[in-house]
């Protein structure tokens, strides 16, 4: 655990560093006329102050208060790849959104999510994406008036 | 008598047929939420939240709050049934509850549940009309230096009593602080960490950063589990109602658990969650069969259901009076408030009274309709549980994609849910909560506007929150709680209240 806290800490000193560092460039102003800046810097005080903290608590704690969990039971290898593919079809999803709409894209995302990769039934998630579409663009669209991108399809 | 007569008020607007739908859809949905694991009232509450731009304040918050208080009801079928909490306020009617399932007493701990929950909602509410009434009244003298030091003492409450490391609460308050810094200055109208990006110029959105933070994290977490199965105890709907003998161990449980959860709910940082564990360990320690507990005690679960239930109700109390919110769902309601216009604080009761009774007086109903939805229709949420996983979660993605975009129609909302759901599923597997991050980020603007009011006015002198007794004794407490985070005695006494 110390290793991980050991990162965590140093991750939260350069951040808060950062931060002071953005802050001071936009004006911190003074106590009686505090400038845009004058809570960010701040901000970045504390996180670095907190991150000093947990160096220095983790530093000078006899033994290690947080049992030490293995990298992979953190993210354990079985989910790892659907994981991955979630996260990746949700970019996808949203950098391609705008340009082929919301019924098209939709579609593609909700049935690449609803595949059962146990038992793949390429049909039948297919039908559930098309289903998931339609009723959410009569929900959204048509009564809440949502305005979903158009994209390629007219719709 | 003139708090009679706002009530009627209040139910003459809450009977108003859109605010009575709007009711029962934040209830039955509440309900849902709770029943069903891996989406809380956060992320349905940030779902909803763009929904409700379209409508009037006090219909999209009488929705927003009947989602929360509804899920405190809904969350205990799960803990029951399937041991599995529906939210986190739940997490400890798995304990009793479930073992009561399991030795065929399902229906009584489902029924002692629900009518805890009502008993405890409905006292919850009369305490809110009497103390935020008052607490409005008193806090009309407040300054930006008093408002300023509450607001301290609500982030370093939340931070402190955070599940594990107060360093890590703290360290999040911090990001969620600066992160409510980026786009134009309330005072100068410069534009700040925009970074050349179009999209922060206005700022970091609310609903992109929750629903990332709780729905998008939420669901890769709950990746890990995609195909697990859950086992769902049969119940009948007769076997429901609790009997005799269950009813005289509960009354004093409920009683007990209305009081923790009322005044627990207050304080910032409470809510229903700290709530519900304090119940259960006072149960715990004031009953004649301590070692029943864990083995289908019923008293670990009409204690702690009333409790958050209490809790919930309570939670309104500082954010209709002082405009502070106590928890992270406060928070957003806050949120809401701001986005339609409203001024959350100690002026809202007179300025807008349809807003706080219309939302009051529907309550009282949303609790009424609870009891119905959760007693007769409880095998319809046993319906639902059987939904596995690998086809909600598909559907809690595009509900959170669509509720950030159809705020502004903008893809890059899109990118920031998704930049938080990444960042927020990392932080949850380290061990960071959002929650102070999140409170952190709806009082951000508030605290840095007041705090620097408080400047100028005091022309740059800080004894302004020393030398005013309001400002400093809130002041004072959160310096104390920051202080016994760095001494370890201090520090292993707090762990163990957390663990307990």
């Amino acid at each position: 655990m110390k290793r991980r806290v050991n990162i965590g800490a140093l991750s939260w000193i350069v951040l808060g560093a950062l931060i002071c560092f953005l802050a001071r460039r936009i004006r911190l102003g003074t106590f009686g006329e505090p400038g845009p800046g004058f809570i960010a810097f701040g901000a970045g005080l504390f996180l670095s102050g907190v991150g000093i903290i947990m160096l220095l608590t983790t530093a000078f704690s006899a033994a290690d208060t947080e049992e030490r969990a293995p990298w992979g039971r953190l993210f354990p290898a079985g989910s790892r790849v659907r994981l991955v593919y979630t996260i990746a079809l949700l970019f996808v999803y949203t950098i391609f959104l705008d340009r082929i709409g919301y019924v098209v894209g939709t579609f593609f995302l909700m049935w690449g999510l609803f595949l059962n990769w146990e038992r793949p039934r390429w049909v039948a998630s297919m039908l559930a994406s098309l289903v998931t579409v339609g009723v959410t663009y009569i929900v959204f669209e048509v009564w809440l008036h949502c305005q979903f991108p158009r994209g390629i399809l007219p719709l | 008598m003139s708090l009679f007569h706002d009530l009627f008020y209040g139910f003459g607007i809450a009977v108003q047929p859109w605010n009575l739908l709007a009711c029962f859809l934040g209830v039955f949905i509440g309900t849902l939420v709770g029943v069903l694991p891996g989406i809380g009232p956060v992320g349905a509450m940030s779902l909803l939240l763009p929904i409700t731009f379209g409508i009037s304040p006090v219909t999209g918050i009488i929705m927003l709050a009947g989602i929360y208080y509804g899920s405190m009801y809904g969350g205990s079928t799960t803990s029951i049934l399937v041991n599995i909490p529906g939210e986190a306020a739940s997490v400890v009617t798995c304990l009793d509850g479930h073992q009561m399932a399991l030795k065929g007493r399902a229906g009584p701990a489902l029924g002692i549940a629900a009518f805890g929950s009502f008993i405890a909602g409905t006292l919850g509410l009369i305490g809110l009309m009497f103390l935020a009434n008052i607490l409005a009244r008193v806090a009309v003298i407040f300054g930006p230096a008093e408002y300023f030091a509450l607001m301290c003492l609500g982030l370093s409450l939340v931070t402190y009593l955070t599940q594990g490391s107060v360093l890590k609460g703290l360290s999040m308050a911090g990001l969620g602080l600066f992160l409510s810094l980026i786009g134009q200055d309330v005072i100068t109208g410069k534009a700040r960490f925009a970074f050349g990006l179009m999209g922060l110029v206005d700022g970091v959105g609310l609903v992109p950063l929750v629903m990332g933070l709780f729905g998008i994290s939420e669901v890769l977490l709950n990746l890990e589990q995609l195909y697990e199965k859950r086992e769902v105890m049969k119940t009948r709907l007769r076997e429901l109602f609790p009997n005799k003998e269950d009813w005289k161990r509960s009354a004093m449980p409920i009683g007990r658990g209305t009081l923790i959860g009322f005044f627990l709910g207050i304080l910032p940082g409470g809510g229903a969650v700290i709530s519900s564990f304090v119940s259960y360990a006072t149960e715990k320690k004031v009953s004649k069969h301590p070692d029943e507990f864990g083995r289908g005690a019923i008293e670990g679960v009409a204690g702690p259901e009333s409790a958050n239930n209490a809790a919930s109700s309570s939670g309104f109390i500082p954010l209709f009076s002082l405009g502070i919110p106590a928890n992270v769902i406060m928070a957003l309601l806050l949120g809401a408030l701001m986005i339609h216009g409203l001024r959350p604080g100690p002026l809202l009761i007179t300025e807008n009274p349809e807003v706080f009774w219309g939302t009051v007086a529907s309550m009282y109903m949303g609790n009424v309709m609870l009891l119905i939805l959760n007693l007769p229709l409880i095998g319809l949420w046993v319906q639902i549980l059987k939904v596995p996983y690998r086809i909600l979660f598909p559907l809690i993605l595009l509900f959170c994609f669509i509720g950030a975009y159809s705020i502004s129609a903008n893809v890059f909302d899109l990118y920031v849910m998704l930049v938080f759901g990444i960042l927020g599923y990392t932080l949850r597997k380290f061990s960071y909560e959002p929650a102070p991050l999140v409170l952190a980020f709806i009082l951000g603007p508030m605290l840095e506007q007041n705090l620097r009011q408080a400047l100028i006015l005091s022309e740059g002198s800080m004894a302004v929150f020393l030398t005013k007794p309001l400002a400093a004794a809130p002041l004072l407490v959160s310096l104390v709680l920051l202080l016994s985070t760095i001494l370890p005695s201090l520090r292993k006494k707090r762990q163990k209240v957390i663990t307990e």
